[in-house]
């Protein structure tokens, strides 16, 4: 995987983004300040405009330019949580990545996630959806799994880690406010997290 | 030395505010604070890279302390320190202290030249003052150490008024736990949940937050049930939140008009009678005043006042405590016997307010002191409707007439008062009336009623249509004979011979009409070509199902079973419905009786099967879809509904059918029952435009249809019943409901019998149309069946 296929995988992310914004606001209204979609989709138009500006070279080129915009542009708790992730996978990133080193990148930037959000499993964030997603992807690595069924089973990872937020009580973030009245309704950075895997499988899986 | 400091925020006029504020503090020497908030002058949102610019910018050397407001400026300001160069970031303290109080210490401190540790400190104790202040220095403002809590927004249309506060009251009132609520919009002081009057005075409107705290044995249960509660808009039901959906009559008890019984949406507002001299308006005479329309008829007579003897409380001394203690036990429970005899929601809420802790414990302790119990019990109403009157809120403050009526009914028990009565016959005319005297008029005796105050929307207009009294509202003044007409709201005083000629030729026509209607209620209705067609009545109780038979309805052509399983514990088992079904059937004479089996669903919620909260009931787990999932409750009824078959006529029906599947699989639950007698029918409502469409697939499957044009005109439409804006396309028929009861017809054959239930199967301009489609049975509120059927003999 070079630039150009990562590339693509974010161009698709922003993609789905767009295109599910809607729900991604309607699930963020029900249990936070109902701007997530708008957030992100803002941010990666942004970074989707940038990356045509100036095509990046490496991928740890192409991942600081996805994580330095996305902390500027996208406003929310998103923008830094989204942005150290793609820094901390610019600092991981080698000039070209196979399937394990991709697994360790996204490590990285699961890692940062946590330390920036100070999140555990089951607080119903982004982290819920992160975590299986990198463990699935690791463990298909390990397994010697090819890149299609490896992706595949991180995003169907991310799906069920996003499915496991519905009868969740928040406690980060926004949502946090609401308590009890926070359970019943996925949460949005979880749901957003499963278009960013549903991007890798069907652009850097197909790769494969 | 001078500390520089960012304010990372949301909202850039907000943190320019702040920061304006803070420099005012520092006048002499000039604190540079930077600015690095929302994504653009409107924009909130937080971005890391303008905060590292921020801190890069404000730092002289000497350090940056950087202030947040809240969630992502937190984590952008931490991701800010990331992008910053090694020494920098060294300089740079994060400080959760509260934004505007927090800048302020901040920037005086600053000023001082402190260090920016000592900024730091003196931000973080910037609440000091305030804390002081209000005394809560050290402890958690509002929440007790031991007890649980929670926060909940209150959803009702016009707050947590009467209703809705009787409901908290009497649900929390059952555990074992102290619970208190208090207004977080208001900042209201905490109340005991188990006080009416107290909870009224919280002023609670629809957004407003109410936080609840318990403790005791089941406090957990208690705020549970008390978020419960918050999410069902404390039962009151959606007809009240005005999103309904509609029953299939709105036009119970009232045969002419066109007003909602239950209060809602009426077509005129109330207002200022006007002289309508100029212009002249045809069909009205010159002296012809205008009021507010409130009780659909026509009435004339003497105007005849309510004799209200005086209440005076004589000064005498106590008779001691125990005794006065009695008497006004005895008034309460004569009172209580009073209220308990009248049926409507808002006597509900006067049974409560006599069972207010928080009001008996006052009086009683006034009592104890030597007061008498008048006395008492006066100064304690006076004190609570008072408290109602101060309330900014117009709803709740008309919650003071409330406190008023029931302490008066109290009052009078103690002091041996009759009841306000009516000197004589005619027109009422009153200033306004309390619910129990509407409830009480003999409609024999007055004709119809004028008050002064009051709204269409008031207890007493809404019972005086419900018990078909014509009313109108409007300060009318005073005169010996009164003309009115509860349509228009024309009103007549001492009217002139050729205006007295007009409205009595209107209430001639109006009686001729009804009249004839009356006399033929009982009579079969026979179309012009000599085809039969039976009406039947719509009916939800016992009662109604007597209204029915004295209307000379032909059948039960729907009962609502949903009242048998409303607004209780437990679900009602086969023996209960078997005996109420049978009661049903006896109140008309044995005539059949079309059960449709319960249509319930999170609309229509049960306290004992919580339901999931649906993003659109009407559209979510309602009728046969709710009852197939609770299976054990739909073989209950339908147990009931074979006992009773074995006895007397009965047809069944499923609500909300949308596919044969689910006709098939209820056909199978009913004949697992067993026993079925031959003369039961089996039948589905038609509400669902996919099964309309598909009508022929349910022919095998069924003996009859029942098209609820109610639910078919808003599905097909796709336009609530209940929104005034939609009026021009939810009222009458509209041609594509039209032919979809045209296709079902078709389906249906001669052999299969199509039934209407809803209101338009009582518009005599919709019934020639239905019967024309092919529609052989027409099922309408009970009071109107009679001109039902008269429509039906003129087409």
């Amino acid at each position: 995987m070079d630039a150009t296929a990562l590339s693509a995988w974010i161009r698709e992310f922003a993609d789905l983004v767009a295109r599910n914004r809607d729900e991604l606001t309607a699930l963020d209204s029900a249990i936070g300040d109902g701007d997530h979609g708008v957030n992100m989709d803002r941010g990666l138009t942004a970074v989707v405009a940038a990356l045509d500006a100036e095509p990046p070279d490496t991928p740890s080129a192409l991942f600081k330019k996805v994580g330095m915009t996305l902390i500027s542009k996208v406003g929310g708790a998103s923008g830094p949580l989204y942005g150290t992730a793609f820094l901390r996978m610019s600092a991981a990133a080698d000039s070209v990545l196979d399937g394990p080193g991709f697994a360790k990148v996204l490590r990285s930037g699961l890692d940062g996630v946590v330390a920036r959000g100070k999140a555990s499993p089951g607080d119903k964030t982004m982290v819920d959806a992160l975590t299986p997603a990198v463990e699935a992807l690791e463990t298909a690595f390990a397994g010697g799994a090819d890149v299609t069924a490896a992706f595949q089973a991180a995003a169907d990872a991310a799906d069920q880690g996003r499915e496991a937020t519905v009868p969740l009580v928040a406690r980060k973030g926004r949502a946090s406010y609401l308590g009890e009245r926070s359970a019943g309704h996925a949460d949005p950075g979880a749901t957003s997290v499963t278009l960013l895997m549903r991007a890798a499988a069907s652009t850097l899986g197909a790769a494969g | 030395m001078t500390v520089g400091l960012v304010v990372a925020g949301h909202s850039r006029p907000l943190a320019r505010a702040a920061a304006a504020l803070a420099s005012e503090m520092t006048p002499g020497r000039p604190v540079p604070i930077e600015v690095a908030a929302g994504l653009d002058e409107e924009t909130f949102g937080t971005d890391a890279v303008a905060i590292s610019e921020a801190i890069t910018a404000a730092d002289d050397g000497d350090g940056v302390v950087v202030l947040m407001d809240l969630g992502s400026a937190v984590l952008s300001a931490e991701t800010a320190l990331e992008l910053l160069d090694e020494p920098l970031r060294e300089r740079v303290l994060l400080c959760p202290a509260p934004l505007v109080e927090g800048l302020v210490a901040a920037a005086v401190t600053a000023g001082a030249g402190g260090t920016r540790e000592e900024v730091a400190a003196e931000a973080l104790a910037g609440l000091a003052g305030k804390e002081a202040h209000f005394g809560t220095a050290g402890e958690e403002p509002s929440r007790t150490g031991e007890g649980v809590s929670a926060v909940v927004r209150v959803v009702n249309e016009h707050g947590l008024h009467a209703r809705p506060a009787a409901r908290l009251v009497g649900e929390l009132r059952r555990f074992d736990a102290l619970v208190e609520l208090r207004n977080e919009n208001t900042g209201s002081g905490w109340v005991p949940a188990s006080s009416l009057t107290r909870v009224a005075t919280l002023g609670a409107l629809r957004g407003h937050e109410l936080a609840v705290r318990a403790s005791g044995r089941q406090a957990q249960e208690a705020v549970d049930r008390f978020v419960e509660l918050a999410g069902d808009a404390f039962g009151e039901t959606q007809d009240h939140v005005n999103h309904s959906r509609p029953e299939p009559t709105l036009h119970r008890g009232s045969p002419t008009g066109n007003y909602p019984a239950d209060g809602g949406s009426l077509p005129k507002p109330c207002g200022q009678p006007e002289n309508v001299d100029n212009p002249p308006t045809p069909g009205r005479s010159a002296s012809t005043l205008r009021a507010a329309p409130s009780s659909p008829g026509i009435a004339i007579g003497p105007a005849v006042r309510l004799s209200q003897p005086a209440l005076h409380i004589p000064d005498e001394p106590s008779m001691g405590s125990e005794a006065e203690q009695h008497r006004l036990t005895d008034a309460l429970t004569t009172a209580r016997h009073e209220i308990g005899k009248l049926s409507g929601d808002i006597f509900e809420a006067h049974l409560m307010l006599l069972e207010d802790a928080d009001l008996l414990d006052e009086a009683r302790a006034a009592i104890d002191k030597g007061t008498t119990a008048p006395e008492a019990w006066r100064d304690t109403t006076n004190r609570v409707a008072a408290e109602f009157d101060a309330l900014p809120d117009p709803y709740l403050r008309a919650r003071a007439d409330d406190v008023r009526a029931v302490s008066d009914q109290v009052l009078r028990a103690l002091l041996g008062v009759p009841a306000a009565t009516v000197d004589g016959e005619g027109i009422l005319m009153a200033t306004d009336l309390t619910p129990a005297q509407a409830a009480a008029l003999d409609p024999v005796r007055i004709a119809g009623v004028v008050l002064r105050n009051g709204s269409p929307t008031s207890h007493a207009a809404i019972l005086l249509r419900t018990r078909g009294i014509p009313a109108v509202i409007g300060d009318i003044p005073e005169g010996a004979l009164i003309a009115l007409d509860g349509s228009t709201g024309d009103v007549a005083v001492d009217p002139a011979p050729d205006v007295l000629e007009d409205f009595r030729s209107r209430a001639e026509r109006h009686k001729k009409l009804s009249d004839e209607a009356r006399t033929k209620a009982a009579q079969p209705a026979m179309t012009r070509n000599g085809v039969t067609i039976h009406v039947g009545a719509n009916i939800g109780s016992v009662a109604e199902a007597r209204a029915a038979a004295d209307n000379g309805a032909d059948l039960a052509g729907l009962v609502r079973t949903e009242f048998l399983f409303l607004d209780r514990d437990t679900a009602p088992d086969a023996d209960e419905q078997e005996a109420v079904y049978l009661a049903i059937a006896d109140a008309l004479g044995g005539r059949r009786i079309t059960l449709r089996t319960l249509d319930a669903g999170s609309d229509k919620p049960l306290r004992y099967l919580p339901a999931p909260s649906e993003a659109n009931p009407f559209l979510g787990v309602r009728g046969i879809r709710h009852s197939l999932v609770h299976r054990s409750m739909f073989t209950e009824q339908l147990r009931a509904i074979v006992r009773v078959a074995r006895r007397t006529p009965v047809s069944v029906m499923f609500p909300m059918v949308t596919t044969p599947d689910e006709v098939v699989e209820a056909r199978r639950m009913l004949d697992e029952v067993g026993d079925l007698p031959p003369d039961l029918r089996v039948g589905m409502m038609v509400e669902v435009p996919a099964a309309a469409l598909r009508a022929a697939d349910f022919t095998p499957y069924v003996d009859f249809f029942s098209i609820g044009t109610n639910d078919l005109t808003q599905y097909t439409l796709a336009a609530e019943r209940g929104n005034a804006d939609l009026l021009d396309l939810t009222s009458g028929l509209d041609p594509a409901v039209e032919q979809l009861i045209e296709g079902v017809c078709r389906a249906a054959g001669p052999q299969k019998t199509v039934a209407v239930c809803g209101e338009l199967a009582g518009d005599g301009t919709v019934v020639p149309r239905l019967l024309a489609a092919g529609v052989r049975e027409l099922s309408v509120a009970p009071a109107l069946v009679p001109v039902t059927k008269q429509a039906v003999r003129a087409t």
